[in-house]
Formats: structure tokens, sequence, C-alpha cells
């Protein structure tokens, strides 16, 4: 059981993050949506504590995440693994290393200073790395790699840190649709089979309804919906994106936002569905 | 002569655009006006340094400048043959017993048939000095930078103290410390390294820590997002970066150390620098040659191996980033 109270993050006057409260339990794969500057990215960086929450406590099972340090935070940091929209990888260190530097925390620092990993940890990145089909990729400088491969490596590098919690900050923001896909479906993937809670934030609205289980909208920092996706109807998506200054709403045709009957929405991953094809229905005609 | 011609190019133009044509050629007149004062400005300046520095010198510079030819004029070797005798120790013709022919005397017997030449073996000593000098001051400047890092350490007390600690060893010119050090350490080359040592550490160290405050934070975020302590993070987020520029300045800075050890010779730091120094106060052309000829060589040698060098360290891709930024 994961659970945020009462987490606010001033940065100066602004409150970027405002008074949050929720519980995860765990296993749950959760997609926080909003507009840009709405707090969400905060919050992911407060969980794994890139960020120092201002107020309010954040509790892992009996752990006391939001006040960790030193050797304790990084245990912490360990179990909850991040991946970020500009992947994050080290750029010149091939794939291989870069999935291998997830195990920094379960070794010893002087072997890792030294560069020396051993071959179960080598054996356990290729494995990594074919689970994400991705292996032929293992002994190119990460650089060189397009967006979609960058971010399965950030993902393999995720899972070599046997997390029990997995964040991801816009995962799919800088790759094309069938990467987008490729990136959702492994995340699902390893919802489903090591049951890791996965929260991730999304600014698709029909990349949340396909993937997640239950939807967090935040709005000027606060929650301002919390339930399943079928819940997610026209006045709970005004309530969290607002209108434009000149009345204007969404536009799933400009945006790809695309919003769905959410009577046919509930996502118990029985009736899968692809996420690339759906029927979108403009929020002006609902 | 610009109303004129204003007023005919404005003509296509409406009203707002001809309004900010009209206020960017006004804006052109002023800058060609201060452009103008900056140059004469300048001029002056120049000038009166010039015949300050021309007063204040012992002999008048246009005065003393036909010297330079009689110097030169006066200063040539018995033969061009000489100045390869005198550089590779063989005995010279015009011996006579006296140390200006005296070639041979210095050699630097390995075996007993095979020696190395005196100059080159100075020459060696001077090498060597800046090899030591920047490998030990590469090392500890290397240490040190991370610590003198606004985004590793943030702006505490550590960044203040290691910068500080820098500041002072490029504070004094080599050649300050070299004389210092030989009143304590006695005349050699220890003394020699330890003072560019000294400065390299302060010099790199600067160069070292403006790499490293602009390296890409984000492979340091996703680091520290999997649990890695800072000595990691540093190891695997920040080095692979800076590397490149790291050896990069670090082979510029053996090319500085090499003429430094040179220079530092001269005031007892032993190598070439010192003979060089006896020569031409001794009035000995042939050996003088012999030495420019010598350094010359080999400050050629130098570049051209550090810039072949850091060609194959650092890779095409990266050279080919580098002028693709540009």
């Amino acid at each position: 059981m994961f659970r945020l109270k009462n987490v606010t993050r001033r940065f100066g006057e602004r409150v970027a993050v405002d008074n949050v409260t929720f519980d995860i339990p765990q296993g749950q794969m959760v997609g926080v949506i909003g507009r840009s500057g709405a707090g969400k990215s905060t919050m992911l960086r407060m969980i794994n504590r890139l960020a120092d929450p201002s107020e309010g406590t954040i509790h892992f099972n009996d752990i006391e995440v939001s006040s960790l340090r030193g050797s304790a935070l990084r245990n912490w940091q360990r179990d909850c693994a991040m991946i970020f929209q500009q992947f994050n990888l080290v750029p010149r260190l091939d794939v291989l290393t870069n999935v291998m530097l997830g195990r920094l925390n379960h070794r010893s620092t002087v072997l890792s200073l030294l560069s020396i990993f051993s071959h179960e940890e080598r054996i356990m990145a290729i494995a990594a790395l074919e689970r994400l089909g991705i292996e032929q990729t293992a002994l190119q400088p990460a650089g060189t790699l397009s967006g979609g491969q960058q971010q399965r490596v950030a993902i393999a590098r995720a899972l070599m840190q046997n997390p029990k919690m997995l964040l991801a900050d816009e995962p799919i923001a800088s790759l094309d649709p069938l990467n987008a896909k490729i990136v959702m479906d492994a995340l699902r993937d390893i919802n489903e089979r090591e049951g890791i809670t996965v929260v991730t934030n999304l600014h698709t609205l029909d990349t949340a309804r396909a993937y997640c289980e239950r939807i967090i909208g935040m709005s000027g920092g606060r929650v301002v919906f919390d339930g399943p996706p079928r819940e997610l109807n026209a006045e709970a998506v005004r309530s969290i994106y607002g209108t434009g200054s000149d009345g204007s709403e969404i536009d799933e045709s400009v945006t790809s936002t695309a919003i769905r009957n959410p009577a046919r929405q509930d996502n118990d991953h029985s009736t899968d569905k692809e996420s690339a094809s759906p029927t979108p229905l403009a929020l002006a005609g609902l | 002569m610009a109303s004129g011609t204003a007023e005919n190019t404005m003509s296509g133009l409406g009203p707002s655009a001809a309004a900010v044509m009209r206020h960017y050629q006004q804006q052109l007149r002023t800058r060609r006006v201060y452009t103008a004062i900056a140059i004469i400005v300048f001029l002056v300046a120049l000038w009166a340094s010039l015949d300050f520095a021309n007063s204040a010198n012992s002999g008048k510079f246009f005065e003393r400048l036909p010297y330079v030819f009689d110097f030169i004029r006066n200063f040539v070797p018995d033969s061009p043959m000489e100045i390869v005798r005198a550089m590779f120790d063989l005995p010279s013709p015009y011996a006579d017993g006296s140390l200006r022919y005296d070639y041979t005397s210095e050699r630097v017997y390995i075996t007993d048939g095979f020696y190395i030449p005196h100059f080159i073996y100075q020459l060696i000593i001077t090498v060597n000095i800046a090899l030591i000098a920047t490998i030990i001051g590469f090392v500890l400047a290397f240490l040190l930078c991370f610590f003198a890092s606004t985004n590793l350490v943030g702006a505490g007390a550590t960044r203040w103290v290691v910068r500080r600690i820098m500041e002072v060893m490029r504070a004094f010119p080599e050649i300050v410390v070299a004389g210092l050090l030989t009143a304590i350490l006695s005349i050699g080359p220890i003394a020699a390294i330890v003072a560019i040592t000294i400065h390299t550490i302060g010099a790199l160290g600067k160069l070292f820590f403006e790499v490293v405050e602009n390296v890409d934070m984000r492979p340091d975020e996703g680091l520290r997002a999997t649990g890695a302590s800072w000595v990691e993070r540093v190891r695997y987020a920040i080095v692979p970066q800076v590397l490149p520029n790291f050896v990069s300045y670090t082979l510029l800075r053996a090319e500085i150390n090499v003429r430094a050890s040179t220079i530092i010779g001269a005031v007892g730091g032993g190598g070439i620098g010192e003979v060089f120094r006896l020569a031409i106060g001794r009035d000995h052309a042939a050996k003088t040659y012999a030495i420019v000829i010598l350094l010359l060589v080999t400050i050629i040698a130098v570049d051209q191996f550090s810039s072949w060098l850091r060609r194959r360290l650092i890779g095409q891709q990266f050279l080919d980033t580098a002028r693709g930024a540009v």
C-alpha cells in the first residue's frame, strides 16, 4: 500500500502540488493526467524523492518515504524505479552498461567504480533487453538509438533495479504512435506479470483510458478526478483541462486526445482493445 | 544620403512596417557613430601606450632596431655543419681546446659505443618534466574538479574552498614558483616538476569544472532515480560526458607545459632551457642554433602528436558532433 497524505510542494510563491492525498494498492496501474504545469511531474519526482515535499508525508507500507536520508533514501529510490520523457540514459555508454547501471544500488561501490560487473548481471541485463525486444542493440552507444529504443533501454534499466513500484514521467511524449504503443505495452506487461505498481504521467486521454485501471486528474496542483476510466466523462475532462480563455475546448482531432464512449470503458484487460485505433468522439459532440 | 533613398525604399511598405524600418535605420546610424568613436579611441590609446613603452625603455625602439640585424650578422657559426656537430656531439675541426668548440665532452654514454648527444639528453629531461607534471596535474585536477562544480556539490563551503585552492595554485606563474622552489629544493628538475604541477592543477581544474558545469544533467537524474550514490553518479553520468573534453584540455596543457619547462630550465630548472641560456650567454652560435632547431622540432612534434592522439582517443564521432554544434 502506497499513501500520499496532504503532500504540498512550493517553488517560492507558486504552489506546484497542493495538498494531495491518495492511496495506491500494490499492483495497480495508475495514469495521471492534467495540463502542463498541473504538478504531475513534481508529484512523481516527490514520490521518487528527486524532489522533496514542502509539507505532508509519503508512506510505502511502514516506511515513511518523505523523511528518508542517505543510504535508506537510495534504497527507496532503488525500489521505486523511474523512467523519463527524455529517457535520461548515459548517451556515450553502451546499452548493456546503461542497463547494468540499474544494479548500482545492489552492489559494492568499489566494483562499480572499476566497471566490474559479474557474469550473472550481464545475463540479467541481456535478458531484460531481450524481453523488450532490443537485445541486438546491446553494444551500441545508447545515444545512437531511436527514441523508442532508448525508452525501452530505460525500462530495462528500471527492471534491473527489481523495483516494487515504477514511475513513468511522460514516457511516450517524445515518441511516435507505434513506439508509444510498444512502450505502453511493456509497462502494462511489467504491471501484470510482476505485479509492480505503475504510476505514469500521460498527456493523451486515449492512452490513459486504454492502459490504466485508474486515472488521477490534476489541475492547478490539486487532484480533481480520481476513478476508473469509465467515470471520466466530459464533465470530468472539463474539470481537469478547463477551457481556453476564449472558451475553446479540447479538439481531439488536433490534440489526439480522444474521448471515447465512457460506457464501453472498464479496462479489466480481458476485453483487450487497441489504443492505436480508438473511435474518437469530439468533446463538443458529447 | 540615407533619407532620400530610405523614403524610396519605404514606398512599398505599410505604415507599421515603414515605422519599424525608420526606427531600424535610426539605430543603424547611431551604431555607426559609436563604431567610429570606438575606433578612434582605440587608435589613440594604442599610440599612447606604444609611446609610453618606448620612452620607458632605456634605448629608443626605432634607433635600436638596426642593431637586431647586427646581432644576427655577428652571431653565425663558423660553418653550417658546426650546427649539426653541436647537435649530435661530433668533434669539431675548429677545436682549439676552448668551450666554444667542445661538443664531445658532455656525451651521455649508454653503452661503451652508444651515446645520447648532450642537447638531446637535456631535451628529454625537459619533455620528461612536462609529461610528469601534466600527468600528476591531470590526476589531481580530475579529483578536485567535481568538488568545485555547482551542479554536483551546490554553492556551499566545499565549492568555495576547492575553487580558492585552485585559484591560488594558478595565480603564480610557473617561473615564480620554480624560482622559489629552487631555493628550497636546490637546482634541478624536481623543482621544475613541482612548479609546473601546481600550476597545471589550478589551470586544468578550472577548465575541468567549467566543463562539468556544462554537462547534461538528465543522465545524472536518471541514475539518481535508480538509487546510485554521489560517487557512482559522477563516475557513470558525468565522467563519460566530460572525458573527451578533459583529454583535449590535458593534451593542450601538455603542449603548454613543454614550453613552460623549457623556460623554467633557464632559471635553474635543468634541461634544455639551462644549456640554451649558457650557450647564448657565452656567445656560442653553433650550440645556440642547434638548440633552437631542436626546440622547434620538439614543439612541432608535440603539437602534431597531441592532435593525432586527441583524434584517436576521442574519435571522429565527437569531432563531428562538435563541428555540428558550431
